[in-house]
């Protein structure tokens, strides 16, 4: 059974009604020119925007009636982020787990009294150095914010990954290290600007105009798929 | 920009030389002769020690009920915690117009009825209190909720976090510096409100202060004064160091049963014995066209004053900050009724009387706004126009007064909300407006009258905060209250 699955679903003006099924082990890029639908596709896959016509499914169920349980499932890297700047970086990587816990937990860690070790290993599998750990996120760089950001993906442990241009104002050598860490999860869907980055995932998908005009394998994907997408008529 | 409301002193000024009695120039130069001298006797001291302290259990008291009451009523009134639980926002905004009379309206009001309601009694004070800073809170806190971006809040609830989970993790610790800076703030005023509700007789220092003043006593006015300074200064350190603060209000709290009678108050409510035909005979008797014309006049003489003298005092102490520091130190120190009394002593009583008197207290506070915005600002700007060849005062008036001149005149508009409230407290030396005859109307049990006025002060309150968000929006300087 697919994890997610779009049925005919679009939004007005912006995304064409689109069929997708993703599953277990999928890896699947989604290019496209900016403006093409991208970012569109990404929040409506995550619940961010309604779709005006057509469904969602999570599991063979309507999206909306998930559980609390099923939508921790479900974990996005946004490109903006979304840390709580006032709070630190461990306790931004403790709140991936919120969908597991009650308020109590949440207070907890507020205040700070959690034991950070269940998180050690996102903060390990990130290269999060553990000195920045107690720093609130504000006073932190770039990078290393995308590395929390990360981590706090990671700790959620979801079974589907969406990312919107997690590799944008990444050096290379961060950016093959956040490909590589959210290749890991059982099914993703990634958003990117980098076409020669594609084969390190198994499905291509193309966007152009609002319109799903690319669904291959990255072998079967040609040069001349590519112009396409790209060029600007 | 800031130099244009100095403009009025000159007619102000003019017309308080016209109501200028000398005999009472000599009381007032004795009176700050005094400063330099406070009456030390060790019984005197005793007693102030004691009345201070219970004007700080009045006002860590009200600050606690009023911080928890905000605390909670904020969330209620925050669209953003409404949509957050799945909520449509109606609810949060009928709360917050509900709760906006009642900040409207001034404590030493809020005082006077209690006390004509209860009797004396130690929550009167308390609770005068309590009312509009609760209320005030609430809307701060839902202000400062409802101006976040809820980027993070989307990003939690995607995860699975709960309603509750997401509040406590992303919406409260983005709104908590800002929260705690002005529950600071707060407490400074809750002891500002509890010695001035005791100006009026409802114990702790103020009255203390008052007795003395009215008996003509200036070294033990002075004696009180100087506790005071030193209990401000304490609060103000301590508000950096929160810990310590809750400390001392642990401690206020366990004292607060044997400092004051805290047993619950005999109610007797005439309010609510009130007929139609008292309210519209109270309605027709009222010259209200006159009477709020007055309030407002006031009020706009006293912001004016309040607004202009700190950068008039600049161009002339240039270099003597610290004098200008103690200058607006003092100002905000001894209460308004106090600063009318010595006046009083000087000039016949009158609305600019009165609107001076507030406006000098307020010009403490826009003072230390102005010193405030003159550290943060750089002096690059100044440094280049002399450079230039400008003299000091002019550099001084475009490289510095220039870039903070919005943000000042911003938060001078949000004073312009606490001046109108504070005019019920000069009502009676101006013998004039809504606060004379609030006052007036309290004293003579005239309960159908004191009604209308409440609401005429929360509706007068309330346009002039509707009015004020519009200039701050028009003129792009959005203040932050502080």
């Amino acid at each position: 059974m697919p994890v997610l699955e779009l049925l005919q679903a679009g939004l007005a003006g912006r995304l064409q009604p689109i069929n997708l099924r993703i599953s277990n082990g999928d890896r699947i890029v989604l290019l496209g020119r900016s403006g093409a639908g991208k970012s569109s596709l990404i929040s409506l896959c995550n619940g961010a925007l309604q779709p005006d016509q057509g469904r969602l499914l999570w599991q063979g169920q309507p999206f909306l009636q998930r559980s609390r349980r099923q939508r921790c499932e479900l974990g996005t890297l946004w490109q903006d982020l979304r840390l709580v700047e006032e709070l630190t970086a461990i306790q931004n990587i403790q709140a991936g787990a919120l969908g597991r816990h009650d308020l109590l937990w949440a207070v907890r860690n507020l205040l700070g009294l959690l034991d950070p070790a269940p998180c050690m290993q996102a903060v390990n599998a990130v290269g999060l150095e553990p000195d920045l750990l107690n720093k609130p996120v504000l006073n932190l760089s770039g990078g290393q914010r995308q590395r929390v950001a990360l981590a706090r993906l990671l700790h959620q442990m979801p079974q589907l990954v969406l990312a919107d241009e997690p590799l944008s104002a990444l050096d290379p050598v961060l950016a093959d290290d956040v490909l590589a860490t959210l290749l890991q999860a059982p099914a993703c869907l990634i958003s990117l600007h980098r076409p020669e980055l594609m084969h390190r995932f198994n499905r291509v998908l193309g966007l152009r105009q609002g319109k799903l005009v690319l669904n291959k394998h990255p072998d079967a994907v040609t040069e001349s798929d590519l112009k396409w997408l790209y060029s600007e008529s | 920009m800031p130099l244009l409301p100095g403009l009025l002193l000159l007619p102000v000024l003019l017309r308080l030389s016209l109501d200028l009695h000398s005999g009472g120039l000599n009381l007032v130069l004795q009176f700050w002769q005094a400063a330099l001298q406070p009456s030390l006797n060790p019984l005197l001291l005793r007693s102030l020690l004691n009345a201070v302290s219970t004007t700080l259990l009045m006002a860590v008291l009200s600050w606690l009920i009023s911080t928890g009451a905000g605390f909670i009523l904020g969330l209620l009134c925050s669209r953003r915690v409404a949509a957050l639980f799945g909520g449509s926002g109606w609810m949060s905004t009928w709360l917050r117009h509900l709760l906006a009379p009642f900040r409207a309206i001034h404590e030493l009001v809020w005082g006077l009825l209690f006390l004509q309601l209860f009797g004396l009694n130690g929550w009167v004070a308390v609770l005068a209190i309590s009312l509009p800073y609760s209320a005030l809170m609430a809307r701060v806190l839902a202000d400062q909720i409802d101006n976040r971006s809820s980027s993070a809040v989307q990003a939690l609830k995607s995860g699975g976090a709960t309603a509750a989970s997401t509040l406590f993790t992303a919406v409260l610790p983005e709104t908590a510096g800002g929260l705690l800076s002005h529950s600071g703030h707060r407490l400074d005023c809750a002891v500002r409100s509890a010695v001035l509700l005791g100006v009026f007789g409802l114990g702790g220092i103020g009255t203390d202060l008052a007795l003395s003043l009215q008996s003509l006593r200036f070294h033990e006015v002075w004696s009180g004064l100087w506790v005071l300074a030193m209990l401000m200064f304490v609060l103000d350190r301590l508000r950096r160091r929160p810990q310590l603060l809750a400390v001392v209000a642990v401690l206020s709290l366990a004292s607060a049963t044997s400092q004051l009678d805290l047993s619950f108050p005999q109610v007797t409510s005439p309010l609510l014995n009130m007929s139609g035909e008292q309210l519209l005979g109270a309605l027709q008797e009222t010259p209200w066209a006159e009477l709020i014309g007055g309030t407002l006049l006031v009020t706009v003489a006293a912001a004016t004053i309040a607004v202009g003298l700190p950068p008039l005092m600049l161009l002339l102490t240039l270099q003597r900050r610290s004098l200008r520091q103690l200058l607006w130190a003092l100002m905000r120190l001894i209460p308004v009724p106090l600063t009318a009394l010595l006046l009083l002593f000087v000039f016949q009583p009158s609305p600019v009387l009165a609107a001076v008197a507030l406006g000098l207290h307020h010009s403490g506070v826009m003072g230390r706004v102005m010193e405030d915005d003159l550290d943060e600002c750089s002096s690059l700007q100044a440094e280049a126009l002399l450079q230039l060849g400008a003299g000091q005062r002019s550099a001084v008036l475009y490289g510095r007064l220039g870039p903070i001149s919005r943000p000042y005149l911003a938060y001078g508009l949000v004073r312009l909300d606490v001046i109108l409230r504070d005019t019920a407290v000069v009502g009676m030396v101006g013998g004039a407006g809504l606060g004379w005859q609030l006052i007036d109307a309290l004293g003579s049990f005239h309960w159908a009258l004191v009604l209308l006025l409440l609401l005429a002060y929360a509706a007068l309150t309330i346009s002039g905060e509707v009015v004020s968000g519009w200039m701050q929006t028009t003129w792009g300087c959005k203040a932050v209250e502080a």
